[in-house]
């Protein structure tokens, strides 16, 4: 059995103010004469032993005794009394909260979200504070924010619980512990919060220095939602490809709607059975640019709202713009043979200011500006110090290709073996791949004596070295030949967004390459708000339409750095954003959650770490309740008694008047 | 329109007249062997005529019916109610504690209706008044009938209430002047620290009907108490701290009933009779309302 304690015990000094009260009171106490006709009577009810018992004499000195009672109670509140927590008491306390997606759900029309709920428990947290006691709250999603430092202001750590809102992103704790484990380096934390609906990753390769208590919130069980949306290129036009999944609890019919620059395009009913999935395919009517929209409207109980809408912007469709010398027939040829290419140079034709894929032997064609630049015989200068050309080097004869990377996306199913290489470039004395991997490349495909293929990744641009006249070896006559050109043009296609495009998914964008060190104004939509309607139940906001979502924007300004790259874009909301150079719109990109995650709402029962599994906290988390509130309470209930008594007219004895 | 003068301050004529017209019912008669106005028990020689009773020698003869005798041939003597006088004895409380609300007021008004239904009774009527133990007492003794209005009046007029002598003390003092016998009124608050049943005894003894009337100021009836208080007595000059709070009163009531009940048993058990009134109710309610629905007075 636990008893309350004292936060500030000191303050018990102030009961011996008991005793001048006592004093006091009797000292000024001074009766008023009052003549009356006899005492015969009063004299026999003064001695009556009614009058005299215990009781009568406490009830006579009402006034004092509510003046005690006052002055205990305001003392015993400047104690802080509290009632001990069960466990012992965490000095320095993190609170992780969960803010992804899944928080935001209802286990019922008009219910408060999970995110609500983790607040009340946090708020609960707060008001437990002690004096010596400090708070730190971090919010949780695809990456850790933290909202307070360790603080015992309740008032900091309120306002900061206030303005948390939902990041419709997926569950990543790893941030959050990792924040916690950088701040135990700092202060002792014995313990860390998670407020989480344990819709969460399973296992988190961490090692944590702290005990976790999990408290699991009571989990929304029916969504529907996109889990997956992409379109790849078809006949002059794009295939837009969307998975809708059932969560176990969903049961109901959902009309899915899709948009083609916010016109309905098609509508359609959907039945999912609980936990199933159906994968959709629409076709797009534009070769242009085209702001794709898919919507769900779910006829029956759906948690999550962010899960139901998916956003994709389809480039324009056009042929790829390669670029490669006319003394290079043999890549011609194999390009030529690849449909929706376009081939520079012709003679009718000028050069576009805008290469999507270079392929060329030529100094000069390697700095034009393309998504994929692949040289050939040309050493790079800043390889020269390591690696000697095929026609410098001293009996450089015929090589063959020793190893070469698989899975690399210009060599994947390119079969290299016994490919005969004249010319193949040789090491310099000393020096080895890794001096070459030292440099900024990477070794796609060797030789004995020295690298055959190597690439880099500059600024979005990818750039391949073919050190080796392929003139002078067999490669233009294996069946590899052709797949590695058309390797070249898909990677370029892809990096052009002509071959492929997906939904990014929220979070942080990836890496955009732009020109560098511009400055960009990023115009994105805002995360949901929570609304605290008039009866007091809070729901998410309504979806935005994809024309009012211009309305809820939120704008950034980031500058590029010094090789272009758009980077550290946080889109924490489902929707479109588009990025500025000054009024000019120079590229846009869809976001949406595209979580199986969050949409299953699967609960997890374990957190399972490196070293140890954490269950989900059966009980509420024991926090010392502050009991001063209480005797503050009790202190104003006397002093209005007192005044009562003080102020009260005298009660008229019941008399049987004559006559009888 | 002229007006009758009144006869005195205390009272108004019409209380006065209304009395005339009423006498007072003891419960037992207590007179003199003297001829009075009231009827005794026994046979006596007034025109109302009682029983018969045989002759016995010695008997006056002129009490013979001798229409009987003629009848009967035997003689019987006819009897005639006796009527002997009823003394009506006034012991009016003058001490300090009667200055309180309307007590002292009433309690002569009363004493004045009551003195003035013996005067109309041909009843002799004795009034006594004490204030203080150091005084003498004040009396008037032996009224007898109207022409003894004027004294009467001077009398209660000049009567001021102050002093310690409780209402024992002044029966007792009373008691020294009186010889008679009849009924006796006291009127008082009869708060006092003194034995109400020696007192009432005494009077008892002395061949008095005690009849008790306990006047009590509206205050003394239902007291308030707003905060604490030191009482101080009105007569002695004693004091004493009470605390308001509690049930106080409500005790205090219960005491002042069980006084009430004492007084009436203490009457009772001699003879006698006891009301108490709140001085606040007129003479007119007391008097003619309720002592006579009570069948003091008729």
């Amino acid at each position: 059995m636990s008893w309350p304690g004292f936060a500030s015990l000191s303050a018990a000094w102030f009961l011996l103010l008991l005793a001048p009260l006592v004093i006091f009171y009797f000292l000024k106490l001074r009766r008023p004469r009052v003549e009356v006709s006899s005492l015969a009577l009063w004299r026999q009810v003064i001695s009556d032993s009614r009058v005299n018992s215990p009781f009568q004499k406490f009830q006579r000195n009402l006034l004092l005794l509510a003046q005690i009672l006052l002055l205990l109670a305001l003392v015993i509140a400047a104690m802080q009394p509290f009632w001990p927590a069960s466990a012992q008491t965490a000095r320095y306390l993190p609170v992780i909260i969960d803010v992804s997606a899944s928080m935001e759900g209802v286990d019922r029309a008009g219910a408060v979200t999970r995110l609500e709920l983790a607040k009340q428990e946090a708020r609960k947290l707060i008001d437990g504070l002690m004096s010596d006691q400090q708070l730190s709250l971090i919010a949780a999603s695809d990456s850790a924010r933290r909202l307070t430092d360790f603080t015992n202001d309740q008032r900091v750590l309120r306002a900061a619980l206030d303005q948390l809102t939902i990041a419709e992103a997926t569950s990543k704790l790893e941030d959050a512990f990792r924040m916690a484990i950088a701040l135990s380096r700092t202060v002792p934390v014995e313990t860390v919060v998670l407020l989480s609906d344990g819709n969460v990753p399973p296992q988190l390769d961490l090692e944590l220095p702290f005990r976790v208590s999990f408290q699991k919130l009571p989990a929304a069980t029916a969504n529907v939602g996109i889990t997956e949306f992409n379109a790849r290129r078809s006949r002059g036009a794009w295939d837009v490809f969307a998975r809708v999944e059932a969560s176990s609890g969903y049961t109901g019919l959902t009309q899915v709607e899709f948009f083609e620059n916010g016109e309905l395009r098609s509508s359609e009913s959907l039945s999912l059975a609980p936990g199933a999935a159906e994968r959709l395919v629409f076709r797009t009517t534009s070769a242009e640019i085209t702001e794709v929209t898919l919507r769900l409207v779910p006829d029956s109980l759906d948690a999550l709202a962010s899960d139901n809408e998916a956003f994709l912007v389809t480039p324009q469709v056009r042929p790829l713009v390669v670029y490669c010398p006319p003394t290079m027939t043999t890549f011609r040829h194999a390009l030529a043979a690849m449909g929706d290419t376009a081939i520079f140079p012709t003679e009718s034709t000028p050069t576009p200011s805008s290469i999507d894929l270079v392929i060329s032997d030529q100094l000069a064609d390697a700095e034009r500006d393309a998504r994929v630049v692949v040289t050939v015989a040309l050493l790079p200068a800043d390889l020269e110090p390591l690696v000697l050309a095929g026609g410098d080097a001293e009996g450089s004869g015929l090589a063959e290709v020793t190893d070469w990377m698989r899975t690399d996306p210009l060599l994947r199913h390119v079969q290299l073996l016994d490919v005969q290489i004249g010319g193949a470039p040789v090491l310099k004395e000393g020096q080895s791949d890794r001096s070459v991997e030292a440099a900024g490349y990477q070794v796609v495909a060797t030789a004995a004596n020295g690298p055959l293929i190597v690439s880099r990744n500059a600024g979005g641009q990818i750039r391949y070295h073919i050190l080796f006249p392929t003139d002078r070896s067999t490669l233009p006559f294996r069946v590899g030949f052709p797949i590695l050109v058309a390797n070249a043009v898909d990677l370029a296609m892809n990096l052009a967004g002509l071959n492929e495009t997906k939904a990014l998914r929220t979070g942080v964008l990836p890496p955009i390459a732009l020109k560098p060190d511009t400055r960009y104004r990023i115009v994105g939509p805002v995360a949901r708000e929570l609304t605290a309607p008039a009866n007091g139940e809070l729901k998410l906001a309504k979806p935005a339409t994809s024309a009012s979502r211009s309305v809820a924007t939120r704008t950034t300004e980031i500058t590029t750095d010094e090789q272009g790259q758009l980077s550290g874009v946080a889109a924490p909301a489902v929707g479109t954003y588009q990025i500025f150079e000054g009024t000019t719109l120079v590229r846009q990109v869809g976001v949406a959650l595209q979580s199986l995650q969050e949409t299953s709402l699967f609960v997890q029962g374990d957190l399972r770490f490196a070293e140890a599994k954490v269950s989900a906290a059966e009980e509420k988390l024991s926090v010392e309740t502050p009991l001063w509130r209480w005797f503050a309470w009790a202190a104003l209930a006397f002093l209005l008694w007192e005044w009562w008594l003080f102020q009260k007219p005298p009660i008229p004895a019941k008399a049987q008047v004559a006559p009888r | 329109m002229a007006t009758a003068k009144q006869l005195t301050a205390i009272l108004e004529n019409s209380s006065l007249a209304k009395a005339e017209q009423l006498r007072l019912a003891p419960r037992f008669r207590k007179t003199n062997r003297m001829r009075g106005e009231h009827l005794a028990g026994r046979g006596g020689s007034s025109t109302e005529f009682e029983d018969f009773r045989d002759y016995s020698p010695g008997d006056d003869t002129r009490y013979v019916d001798w229409n009987i005798f003629a009848r009967l041939h035997r003689p019987y003597l006819k009897l005639y109610r006796h009527e002997e006088e009823m003394h009506i004895v006034l012991i009016i409380d003058a001490s300090a504690s009667m200055k309180f609300g309307e007590k002292f007021e009433r309690a002569r008004q009363l004493a004045a209706l009551f003195a003035v239904m013996g005067l109309m009774n041909m009843e002799p009527v004795s009034i006594f008044a004490l204030g203080s133990r150091n005084e003498a007492t004040h009396q008037i003794k032996r009224l007898r009938g109207r022409t003894s209005f004027r004294k009467l009046f001077e009398f209660l007029e000049n009567i001021t209430p102050g002093g310690d002598a409780e209402i024992d003390y002044t029966i007792d003092a009373a008691l020294r002047q009186h010889a008679g016998r009849g009924v006796v009124i006291c009127l008082s608050d009869f708060l006092t620290f003194g034995r109400l049943d020696h007192a009432m005894s005494r009077l008892f003894g002395a061949g008095l009907e005690p009849w008790a009337i306990q006047l009590l100021s509206a205050e003394e009836y239902e007291p308030t108490l707003e905060q604490d208080a030191r009482f101080v007595d009105s007569e002695t000059g004693d004091t004493l701290d009470i605390t308001a709070g509690g049930d106080l009163m409500g005790i205090y009531q219960q005491y002042r009933q069980a006084l009430e009940r004492e007084l009436e048993t203490v009457c009772r058990q001699r003879g006698g009779r006891a009301l108490s009134f709140s001085s606040a109710q007129s003479v007119q309610q007391i008097m003619f309302e309720t002592l006579r629905r009570k069948g003091w007075i008729r």
